[in-house]
This record gives C-alpha cells, sequence and structure tokens, in this order.
C-alpha cells in the first residue's frame, strides 16, 4: 500500500514531477554521454598512437630508449624472433633499423629520424602507405628510395624523384657514413613529429650503412586479441625479455597518454559527483515542496495508525518511484543520443591531445557495465535526497502536521 | 459491570510560558464506558478538540494521566502511540481528511492494511462495512468523486472497519449540512447500538446534541456538566 500511495502522491503534480524526472533524466543523459565521449576518444586515441608507428608493443635492447645508441640492437635476433611467432596472439611484427641522421638536399640540410623498414612488414604496423599524398610507398627491402614528411619536403624543397644525401654514423668504426637516395613519396600522417623530421628507408640499405647487417634496433608489434585498455591479453614477459632484451607495451612507451586515459575514471567520478549533488538538491527541494504541500495529510495518515517509521518510509519509496521514471526516461534519451552520434560521429580530426593527434571522427562507445552503474547512482542519490525530508517527516509529531492547516 | 474504555485523571494542557500562557484543559476527569455515545459540547475554545487530541494520544499533557483500555498513553513514544491507536482508536476528523490518491475501498482497508489483516478478511469487512454506510458501488471512486456526506462516511467506516475499542470524532458534523448531520449522526448511533460500539464526539450544534446519549460540557477546559441522557 505505502508503495501504491508513493507512486499516485508522486504524480499529483504532474508537471513538477515531469520537470524533476527529466533533471534527472537530463543528469543521467550527461553523465551517460561524456562516459561514452570519453571511452570513444579514448580508443581513438590508442588506435591513432598504436597505428600510426607505435604498435601495441616493442623489443629493444635494454637501454637502447634512453641512450638511442646506434650500436645497442637486439641481441639473439632469431630467438627473439621464434619466441615472439610463438605468442598466440601476435598478428604482426616489423623489424626496424633506427638512426639519427642528416638529410641534404640542394634545398638544404635537416637532422632526421630515419627508420630502416621491410615495407611489407611496415603495412601492418604503421600507415605510411596509406598516408602517401605524393608519389609512391616504397617497394623493397633494399634500393635507393626513401619517403619523408610533408613538411620536411617544404623544407628541404623536395619533390617525388629528386635525389638527395643521407648521412649516418656506422656502428662498427664511428666514422660517417653517406648514402644516395631518390624520393620516392611524401607522407602526411598528422603527427608533427613525423611529417617534419622522419625519413624510411628499406631496412637493408640502412643496415649497410650502418654496417649493421642482420641486425635490427626495434621490433613492433601488433596484437589480435587486446584488453579494455589497449593491452594484449596474454603477458609478454618471461621468454620474450631474455638476452638482455626488454619489451614494452605502449602504456610504457607512451606513458602520458596511458596516464590521460587512466584519469578519465577519475574526471568522470569527479563529474559525476557535483552533477548528481545538483541534482540531488533538486530532488530534495521538490520532495520538500511535496512534503509541505501535503503536511496536513501526513499528519492524517500518522493519526490513523501509520508509525514514523513508515511515513518517513513512504517519502523515501517516492524518491525510488521518481528515481525509477526518471532513470527509464534517461536511460532511453541516453541510448538515443549515442546511438545516434555513434552512428555519425564527433569531428575533432586535427585536434591533437597529449601528442596525439585525432585522425578519425569520434565514435562515443556505450559499455554496458557504465550502463548499468549510471542509473543506480541516479536512483541512490535520489534516496539519499530523501533522507533529509524523511528524517523531518518522521520527527514531526501528527499533532504538528494537523494544525498546520489551521495556519 | 460495564469495562471502562478511557479513564482520564486530571487533565492540563498549557500552550505558551509566562504571560502568554494558556489553559486549554485544566484538572479535567473523565471517564468513558463501553457503549458510551458521549457528545463533549462547549462554546469555541473551551478545549474540546484539545480533550478529544489528548484522549488518542495525538496531543501531549503538561499533567495528568489518560488510559485507555488500561494503557496509560503518557508511557508512550510516538511509534507505540501510532501503533495503539492503529489498534485500539478509531478518528474522524471534521474535514473528512481521507487520502486523496486512494479510492473509497483502499481508504478503509489502509488500517487494515498497516495491522497486516489477511486480503479475504479485509475484502469481507470493507463489503461489510460499504453496505452498513450506505455506499456499495462506490468502492472504486476517489474522494473527490464523492459528496461530504458520503466521504464522511467513508472516514467513519474507516475509523470503525479495524475494530477498535472506540471512536473519536472530532466536530464530524461541522462541514456537512444539518440534514446530512443528522444523518450521519443517526448512522453512528445505530453501530453503537448494534455493534456496542463506543463513540466520543464533540459538537457545537444543539440538533446533534440531542441525539447524544450522555452531554459532557466543556467551559474554559474545565468539564461544567456531565448528564446521562436517555
Amino acid at each position: 500500500m505505502l508503495w501504491k500511495l508513493a507512486w499516485r502522491n508522486l504524480w499529483r503534480n504532474r508537471t513538477r514531477t515531469a520537470l524533476t524526472s527529466l533533471v534527472i533524466a537530463i543528469g543521467l543523459l550527461a553523465m551517460v554521454f561524456t562516459d561514452t565521449m570519453f571511452v570513444g576518444m579514448n580508443t581513438n586515441m590508442v588506435k591513432n598512437a598504436t597505428n600510426s608507428m607505435l604498435g601495441h608493443a616493442q623489443m629493444h635492447a635494454k637501454g637502447f630508449r634512453d641512450e638511442q645508441d646506434v650500436k645497442l640492437t637486439l641481441n639473439d635476433l632469431d630467438q627473439a624472433l621464434a619466441n615472439l611467432d610463438s605468442h598466440p596472439h601476435l598478428a604482426a611484427r616489423s623489424l626496424r633499423v633506427i638512426t639519427h641522421a642528416m638529410l641534404s638536399s640542394s634545398g638544404g640540410v635537416e637532422p632526421v629520424l630515419s627508420l630502416g623498414v621491410d615495407p611489407q612488414q611496415e603495412q601492418f604496423l604503421s600507415k605510411f602507405d596509406e598516408a602517401i599524398v605524393d608519389g609512391d610507398y616504397l617497394n623493397f627491402v633494399s634500393g635507393q628510395n626513401l619517403i619523408l614528411g610533408w613538411k620536411l619536403s617544404e623544407k628541404l624543397e623536395l619533390r617525388p624523384g629528386d635525389r638527395l644525401v643521407l648521412t649516418a654514423v656506422d656502428a662498427e668504426s664511428g666514422e660517417m657514413a653517406q648514402e644516395l637516395f631518390r624520393l620516392s613519396g611524401i607522407f602526411k600522417t598528422g603527427e608533427g613529429q613525423m611529417d617534419s623530421s622522419m625519413v624510411l628507408v628499406p631496412r637493408q640499405t640502412l643496415q649497410q650503412i650502418l654496417k649493421l647487417e642482420g641486425k635490427v634496433h626495434q621490433i613492433a608489434m601488433r596484437f589480435s586479441q587486446l584488453t579494455h585498455d589497449g593491452v594484449p591479453v596474454l603477458p609478454l614477459s618471461g621468454q620474450y625479455q631474455s638476452s638482455g632484451n626488454e619489451v614494452m607495451l605502449w602504456t610504457e612507451l607512451m606513458p602520458s597518454l596511458y596516464m590521460m586515459t587512466q584519469m578519465t575514471d577519475i574526471s568522470m567520478a569527479i563529474l559525476g559527483i557535483i552533477l548528481f549533488l545538483i541534482i540531488s538538491l533538486g530532488i530534495t527541494n521538490t520532495l520538500l515542496m511535496g512534503l509541505y504541500e501535503r503536511l496536513f495529510e501526513f499528519g492524517v495518515i500518522k493519526s490513523i495508525g501509520t508509525t514514523p517509521w513508515q511515513t518517513a518510509r513512504l517519502i523515501v519509496y517516492e524518491a525510488i518511484c521518481l528515481g525509477l521514471f526518471s532513470v527509464v526516461v534517461g536511460l532511453a534519451l541516453s541510448v538515443a543520443g549515442t546511438a545516434l552520434f555513434a552512428h555519425y560521429g564527433i569531428d575533432y580530426i586535427g585536434i591533437e591531445i597529449s601528442g596525439i593527434t585525432i585522425q578519425e571522427k569520434i565514435y562515443p562507445e556505450l559499455e554496458w557495465s557504465r550502463l548499468a552503474l549510471y542509473p543506480f547512482l541516479s536512483i541512490g542519490f535520489t534516496i539519499i535526497a530523501s533522507v533529509y525530508p524523511a528524517f523531518k517527516l518522521w520527527n514531526m509529531l501528527p499533532i504538528e502536521a494537523l494544525r498546520k492547516r489551521k495556519l | 459491570m460495564t469495562e471502562t474504555v478511557i479513564a482520564a485523571k486530571n487533565l492540563t494542557r498549557t500552550f505558551g510560558e509566562g504571560e502568554t500562557e494558556i489553559h486549554a484543559l485544566k484538572n479535567v476527569d473523565l471517564e468513558i464506558k463501553r457503549g458510551d455515545f458521549a457528545a463533549i459540547v462547549g462554546p469555541s475554545g473551551s478545549g474540546k478538540t484539545t480533550l478529544l487530541n489528548i484522549l488518542c494520544g495525538l496531543d501531549t499533557l503538561s499533567s495528568g494521566d489518560v488510559q485507555v483500555s488500561g494503557n496509560s498513553l503518557r508511557q508512550m513514544n510516538g511509534s507505540q502511540l501510532s501503533r495503539f491507536r492503529r489498534e485500539h482508536i478509531g478518528l474522524v476528523f471534521q474535514a473528512y481528511n481521507l487520502i486523496p490518491v486512494l479510492t473509497v475501498l483502499e481508504n478503509i482497508e489502509y488500517v487494515m492494511l498497516l495491522q497486516k489483516v489477511a486480503a479475504a478478511e479485509r475484502k469481507e469487512r470493507v463489503r461489510n462495512f460499504l453496505v452498513k454506510v450506505g455506499l456499495e458501488g462506490k468502492e472504486n471512486r476517489f474522494p473527490a468523486e464523492l459528496s461530504g456526506g458520503q466521504q464522511q462516511r467513508v472516514a467513519i467506516a474507516r475509523a470503525m472497519v479495524s475494530h477498535p475499542d472506540i471512536i473519536l470524532a472530532d466536530e464530524p458534523t461541522a462541514n456537512l449540512d444539518s440534514e446530512t448531520g443528522g444523518q450521519l449522526l443517526d448512522m453512528m448511533k445505530q453501530f453503537n447500538h448494534e455493534l456496542n460500539m463506543t463513540f466520543i464526539f464533540s459538537t457545537h450544534d444543539p440538533h446533534i446534541m440531542e441525539r447524544a446519549k450522555r452531554l459532557v460540557t466543556l467551559s474554559d477546559g474545565k468539564i461544567v456538566s456531565d448528564e446521562s441522557r436517555n
């Protein structure tokens, strides 16, 4: 009976209840939509980062990442490759030779980071092949062609087909070594650093220049099965780390990006607390208004035998009914709103966050666990909001309430 | 020997303090026997409503004690008083005071639901009382769809259906025309006669007073006369 009474009481002032419900529903929509946006943005950024060149993980000789010493090549490469290939979720790998070099043309000289790659392997790790805006991608693992970023090509005044010289220090003697290349293509990744200072050359050619035949500095990897955070489901420890090599996940390679994705939860929690507190105060106000309007009636209810505890519960039940109704409306709005934007996407293309340029539309992603959590929180905060009015009613003597009509 | 339902001794109720102190009741002694049909009468401000509120434990005493069916109300806290009223006292208010969002049937069975009376018995009792108060066929109407007299009949049914020891009614006919008020009192008197149910009601309507078997007159918070009539 108390539930029935609560539900019917709720609809005595339809406009007020509808408006309060709408406030709760919009609050829920705001939480769900912001959350799905954050998830979508994180997914987008992690995808951009891992697709651009990073991969999901990389293997180096210990110390290479800090020192960038050309002599620090991977130890026992054959064994390392054999171990890696035994990982059931390995989808692709690319062996890279990396060195800092000088690139000179008739237009000038620029410091660059040169990457010696196998063009076929690299296609599965990065998107340089898709980013070519002028000329062609590399064709072979050897040869005298190279590709570079559009900003660098502008600095060096280069066009596809132009000749240029790469100068680097060989690993064996420390002497300067030079090689003449022909510009095959110009890429535009959207990443400032890559477009302005990176060149890709055939791996075997760079190995010859650096006198590192059969050796590489890095193996970049992609995996077919990832966790929610975008890391491989199966760990990459133990055998993969042996022989003085180390494997690092993208979370370690780009800690700022990883931290940003992790901070999403904290941001959402803070946002949620503020939002729900504002909503709770609104609900408390609504319930108090309803309580004062019906004070005499509550006096009657108490007079005919309803205990203070049952009367207080009546207010809490009203809040629960209000919360449940609002959540149904809020969920409908949230699912519809998210589905709409998940279909069309939100265009933030070109904006750079944490060193990552957004290259695709952001599509909000609905996580069912969150979709269950936020309604639960909405109802929880609604119940909390009803505690004060309920306590006030619980504490009020029936005679005080009955006298209110005469005021 | 007739059983005493209410034994009120030395009831004093004071409002305010110091210069603004008002004595609503002064050393009132009252005994109500089972089957009484008593009217509390007196001019406005004589203390009729205060006395009824104290007899049912809605208002607190400054001094004295009230025993209803042998239970001292003074010793009870808010929850205990609520439960006690639920089991032993039926209340009828001047302005009907039905719960507007509940139907006639739901209003009448409300107290029985709190008492956890079984559904079948609830329905049987509600049906009986609807017939008794002449509202059969109107059980699914809401209070707003009934006349004042009909609402007060529902209020009486609500007060009686839980089989309390006593019904207290504060000016139950004040909002009704004299004919409807007379009919209502006749109905209450009929229940008093047939079911031996105890009624105490306040009034200042001389036509209503005529129907009472006992007339307790209050003036300035004191009982100035208490006469039984046949």
